[in-house]
């Protein structure tokens, strides 16, 4: 998996893609782990150009998404390929997930966020 | 009535070198885009649970995996080196919406016409899926 990353004022931005699954998700986490030590935790992850995931890749998610929320910081993501929003439907996944459709809205929520 | 057989190594790169032809091997047989998707999830599944919980990434146990293309019906077997796997698959409890793992059983038998798990001779475990091509109800699931 390729992961391309993008700094913001508000944001730093994760595009995923490849394969999301059991390697690909512990290098992701590392990667995020990474941000954590600069103090990074609104991010925004692209998943436009993951063509495949499985559950170990959901728990992947799942597991950074709850070391930023330990860390008070916000986790989105966009992008979602129909085959991919339909696994995290089947998995209710999308009931703790912040989605959007597209990346701008998700960053500019992360503006309407911090200007209110 | 196309028939392949693969064994890998409990590691984790094998699981993408396992996709990889996979994928290929769908594509050669002309199996539509949708249906690859929800066969190479479910053996994913089958394959992580094998390699992780099975052989617990024992680099001296292996992972079978068997296919069956025909048309109107795939079947893949993925049998691994462990022991008392299906105790376990017995054993398991629902995850939890913030639990990290245990969800690929319940993808197995989203996505699969069958879902079968059967102890081998040694005591390993054996995952049998099958999706049909042409219709999906009647869907029988065992565990």
């Amino acid at each position: 998996m390729e992961i391309t990353l993008r700094e913001d004022a508000n944001v730093t931005t994760l595009s995923l893609k490849g394969r999301l699954d059991l390697a690909t998700g512990s290098a992701l986490k590392e990667q995020i782990i990474q941000l954590f030590e600069k103090e990074k935790t609104a991010i925004h992850l692209n998943l436009g150009e993951v063509e495949f995931i499985n559950s170990s890749g959901l728990g992947s998610l799942v597991s950074i998404m709850k070391e930023i929320r330990l860390r008070k910081g916000r986790l989105t993501l966009s992008n979602l390929a129909s085959y991919v929003q339909e696994i995290f439907e089947i998995t209710q996944l999308s009931h703790i997930f912040e989605i959007f459709a597209t990346e701008e809205e998700a960053i500019n929520s992360y503006q309407a966020v911090t200007a209110g | 009535m196309p028939k392949y057989e693969f064994t890998y190594l409990s590691a984790v790169a094998s699981e993408d070198k396992m996709l990889d032809e996979l994928a290929t091997v769908l594509h050669i047989n002309g199996i539509p885009e949708d249906l690859q998707n929800w066969f190479m999830l479910a053996i994913s599944e089958a394959f992580t649970n094998a390699l992780v919980h099975g052989n617990k990434l024992n680099p001296h146990k292996a992972i079978k995996l068997a296919l069956n293309i025909n048309e109107g019906l795939l079947t893949a077997d993925i049998t691994d080196e462990g022991q008392g796997g299906l105790a376990k698959i017995k054993r398991r409890q629902p995850p939890t919406l913030l639990s990290e793992g245990g969800r690929g059983v319940d993808l197995m038998r989203h996505y699969a016409s069958v879902v079968r798990f059967t102890e081998t001779e040694g005591g390993a475990l054996k995952v049998s899926l099958r999706f049909d091509q042409i219709k999906e109800n009647e869907v029988e699931r065992y565990t």
